[in-house]
């Protein structure tokens, strides 16, 4: 990589050519101020807070988009760029409302930093004398029209990283203001609630309504996860106080998503308004009674016990983690020799094979062909990396019925009957990407695969751990009828309802571990309850067929416990030899998965 | 023969045009644009107009010449969309000049082809700076871009582009057909030719005059001009328009070129002469000129964004009578403090009518609702 040489505060510096001087005063661990600068967006240099001298140069030069020139002598902190930086504090303390006092995001506000930084203490302007709207539409955001400082963060978020370009500028001078689509009302618009925006407002001016009165962020606890909503695995971070979730942000380092998140991932898990399984049931005398752990297991393996291989069925969610489901293999197909086993949702189809390409290819892509899958509704960030690489020039054709949500996206949409038309347009571009899904039918995957090895193919598997389960057997076909102990792993799943148990015996003995209370537990002989996605541990298989690791943020509630835990435990009863640490079950699982 | 000529451009920057063709035409690209900056949004500025309407074919051959030599074969003339007239008779022209086939393609059988087109402004001032302009036509927010990198590099569709003024590119094909020479023979060593200026306000015969290059201001004003309008004395004028300098009547025999003017602490800006008689009251013509900037700010930096606005506050508090040397001296450090943080000229340009209007007219603020001169408790 080429360096630069120059000189920042009088410091030599290597710096990488093509690097701003802001990037390179980072690496050396020089602090320019900053606003309307963000890592993961383009840099617009409208703040004017990070103006350095450069030597030579008679005007104050914005570092966030200055690129280095060899040789270049730059000072960061002189007094004409602190008397600098105190004009446009002043000017913006004074512009709209920023009474640090009434504010929810005291603690949590780079403006309020900055001016901690350079000694704001009293208005030396008029201040606040124009007064803008609040837009509370929306579900989730708030838009605080007085807090805004016109960095321009979210506008740049709603473009380049989730190309859903809902947010722009309206009016001009002292009267702008961020919009949705044409000035409609937040809630009302075009808007996808990936809360992207509320991510990288510096201030108050767009923020997440449950999670802003919750404290500063230097009161909160911080643990990095990872999301388990769908198959994509966005990195995320989870902010929890006093054993509650406070927010759910993306984490920017992460490889998958590099700090996206859809409002599956974000907002979802804090909406839930379903009702936990808190205890052990059991069925007793005709009602489900509160049971223990040691009641409930031993009724369970009693029944399981007694029956024959070929009565009982096992059919798991695809959100159980690859511990739980190495685990639920070895205890039932390899221990209790049970071939009845099933998973709750579908596949992507198996001909085209173990996954070959990276959600980051389609960044690279001057063709995206999407086949049988509906990225906007199942994987919305993966949507999100299609859409940018469409505005930056990519072909998008789809291959799916008129309702996929891409469609509206899409240079061309066809029907699966005309495949072979799509995959002559691919076989032309230079980076042709595949994005395929269960909409795929297998003699369509047949055909796809000629566009191997030129073409990246991207697997969109349904579910969430879909990978993991294919893996270890889980998609052999279950067949209901055939059980007369039943164990259904749901997870947080919102349960089939009845027709899941269509055709099933009428003595047939229902097991079902699950979180949530469904038509499903109430019909149950044992419930058997469950952690969700933030009191459990493990790994998930991503689909790309990446290793994600999940960390525990709370404990389980109640008396719930996590699915593996559970697993190890009737293994036990069942008298089953089975490997009993994480660590020991993670590293046995990613083996088998390699 | 454009560099020898020493032209310089008549936008208001000055800045010599050859060097700029020259710069253009050593871009690397296929694909470069003639632009001409026909937005004219400088108040009391009405000398483009005089050159649309009047002399449009004028412009086309100047323009066609411009692409030559750069190596452009399109070009757009940027007319501010409150010219009407100046769009209509400009369009006329373009037709014509394509029915003699002296636009369009292959010119005269030249093998050289260049077409025109006109796009309309729509009321913003800053698109007059020219990648705000350029921002413009390319269906986006009027607001100016960073530079560097400069339009002769990176302009329209991120292509080399050349942006030049209205009466810079009509002085080119006078140059080209009677020699930089003759050129040279009017005005002065560092700013040959001519300029046209826009005289107005309190003098008997406001309009437009073409006079050389150096022209002292006390014969624009009461030569061309008349003189002050019914006998009443001079007091000052606003050269250069909005972004422009109060000259008190100390500064009358300045000669009006860039240099002359710059070692005065004064500005040509696009040429207009704004003269103020005895009865005119200085902090009211600032006050006008600041409610133009902060109405006309595109927002997108703090310090013009916020800072035009603080400063029409100041200056109406001393409108009001409520002005004391420590607004003055506030209203001067906002302005400095613009123009070492403002992204484009429009907030740089703050500093000249608040600091020679402050400084030359320093008792006007003052006093200013107290002709007994006591100033406010």
């Amino acid at each position: 990589m080429e360096k630069v040489n120059i000189t920042i505060n009088g410091r030599k510096i290597s710096a990488t050519a093509g690097s701003t001087i802001l990037r390179a005063a980072q690496q050396a661990g020089i602090d320019i101020p900053t606003l309307c600068n963000h890592p993961a967006l383009t840099p617009i240099g409208v703040c004017r807070i990070c103006l350095v001298e450069v030597k030579g140069m008679p005007a104050l030069q914005p570092s966030c988009t200055s690129l280095v020139i060899e040789g270049m002598e730059v000072q960061t902190e002189t007094p004409p760029l602190v008397e600098a930086r105190k004009f446009i504090l002043d000017m913006l303390f004074s512009e709209r409302n920023h009474f640090c006092m009434y504010c929810e995001m005291s603690g949590n506000c780079e403006l309020q930093n900055l001016g901690y930084r350079y000694g704001l203490d009293h208005w030396v302007y008029p201040t606040y004398t124009r007064r803008f709207p609040i837009d509370a539409t929306h579900r989730h955001l708030l838009l605080e029209h007085n807090r805004c400082v016109l960095c321009r963060r979210c506008i740049r978020s709603c473009s380049d990283l989730t190309a859903n370009h809902t947010l722009d500028l309206r009016e001009r001078g002292i009267e702008s203001m961020v919009q949705a689509d044409t000035n409609v009302p937040f809630g009302d618009s075009s808007c996808i609630s990936c809360g992207g925006c509320s991510q990288v407002c510096p201030t108050g001016a767009i923020f997440d309504k449950r999670s802003a009165y919750m404290g500063p962020d230097k009161k909160l606890e911080q643990v990095q996860s990872t999301c388990s909503q769908c198959s994509l695995g966005c990195g995320m971070k989870v902010f929890t106080r006093a054993d509650s979730v406070v927010r759910v942000e993306g984490d920017w380092d992460a490889a998958v998503n590099g700090g996206r998140l859809c409002k599956k991932g974000r907002f979802d898990p804090l909406d839930e308004e379903r009702r936990r399984v808190t205890r052990p049931l059991l069925r007793r005398r005709g009602g489900l009674e509160p049971a223990t752990w040691e009641e409930a297991l031993q009724a369970v393996a009693e029944r399981m016990g007694v029956a024959r291989a070929q009565d009982i069925g096992v059919l798991a969610s695809s959100r159980l983690t690859n511990e739980a489901l190495y685990q639920l293999k070895e205890l039932f197909r390899q221990g209790m020799k049970v071939t009845n086993v099933g998973l709750l949702n579908g596949a992507a189809p198996k001909a085209l094979g173990k996954p070959q390409g990276a959600l980051a290819d389609i960044q690279k892509s001057d063709l995206i062909l999407v086949v049988g899958a509906d990225p906007v509704k199942d994987q919305p960030v993966a949507s999100f990396l299609v859409k940018g690489s469409v505005d930056r020039g990519a072909r998008l054709i789809v291959v799916d019925g008129k309702e996929n949500g891409l469609s509206a996206f899409a240079h061309q949409r066809l029907e699966m009957a005309d495949l072979d038309k799509a995959q002559d347009m691919a076989q032309r571009a230079t980076n042709p990407v595949v994005l395929y899904g269960p909409g795929v039918p297998e003699k369509a995957a047949q055909s796809l695969k000629k566009l191997s090895p030129k073409a990246a193919f991207v697997a969109l598997e349904p579910g969430v751990n879909t990978r993991a389960a294919a893996a270890f057997g889980f998609d052999n076909g279950f067949k209901v009828p055939a059980a007369k102990v039943l164990y259904l792993l749901l997870g947080e799943q919102h349960s089939g309802g009845e027709d899941l148990l269509k055709g099933a015996p009428k003595d047939a003995f229902l097991v079902v571990q699950a979180s949530y209370e469904s038509p499903l537990t109430l019909r149950a002989d044992a419930v058997l309850p469950a952690a969700i996605w933030s009191e459990q541990a493990g790994t998930l298989t991503n689909t790309e067929g990446r290793l994600l690791k999940i960390n525990r943020v709370l404990e389980p509630r109640g008396e719930a416990k996590p699915d593996l835990e559970i697993i190890s435990l009737l293994g036990k009863k069942l008298g089953k030899k089975l490997a009993a640490s994480l660590d020991d079950i993670s590293a046995r699982a990613a083996q088998e998965l390699k | 023969e454009v560099n020898k000529s020493g032209l310089r451009g008549r936008g208001g920057a000055g800045f010599p045009t050859g060097m700029k063709w020259e710069f253009t035409r050593r871009a690397p690209g296929e694909e470069k644009f003639v632009i001409c900056n026909a937005d004219e949004g400088e108040p009391g500025t009405f000398k483009d107009r005089l050159i649309l309407e009047g002399d449009p074919h004028k412009l086309i051959e100047g323009m066609e010449i411009a692409g030559y030599a750069i190596g452009s074969q399109k070009g757009y003339i940027y007319i501010r969309g409150e010219y009407d007239l100046s769009i209509r008779r400009m369009q006329k022209a373009i037709d014509q000049a394509r029915q003699s086939n002296l636009l369009g393609k292959n010119i005269l059988e030249t093998g050289f082809s260049f077409d025109l087109e006109i796009k309309k402004g729509a009321g913003a001032y800053v698109c007059g700076e020219e990648t705000a302009l350029i921002e413009s036509l390319e269906g986006k927010r009027g607001n100016p871009r960073l530079k560097p990198p400069y339009p002769v590099t990176h302009g329209l569709w991120q292509k080399p582009t050349l942006v030049n003024n209205v009466e810079t590119l009509a002085n080119v094909p006078e140059i080209l057909f009677h020699g930089s020479d003759w050129f040279r023979k009017f005005g002065t060593e560092k700013c040959p030719g001519t300029k046209v200026f826009t005289i107005l306000g309190h003098v008997e015969t406001p309009g437009l005059i073409e006079v050389e290059m150096g022209t002292p201001l006390r014969e624009i004003v009461f030569s061309f001009g008349g003189g002050v309008r019914g006998g009443k004395r001079f007091k000052a004028a606003l050269l250069g328009g909005a972004a422009g300098v109060f000259l008190s009547e100390a500064l009358l025999d300045v000669r009006m070129d860039f240099e002359s003017l710059k070692e005065n602490k004064a500005v040509l800006g696009s040429g207009a002469v704004l003269v103020m008689n005895e009865d005119a009251s200085i902090p009211d013509m600032l006050l006008s000129i600041l409610k133009f900037f902060a109405h006309e700010s595109c927002g997108q930096c703090t310090p013009c964004r916020v800072g035009t606005h603080q400063l029409l506050d100041l200056a109406d508090q001393c409108r009001q009578g409520r002005g004391s040397e420590v607004q003055l001296e506030r209203m001067v450090n906002v302005s400095k403090a613009m123009v070492a943080t403002s992204l484009c000229p429009l907030g740089q340009s703050l500093i000249m009518p608040v600091k020679s209007a402050v400084d030359n007219f320093r008792g006007d603020f003052l006093n200013h609702g107290n002709p007994a001169g006591k100033t406010p408790g």
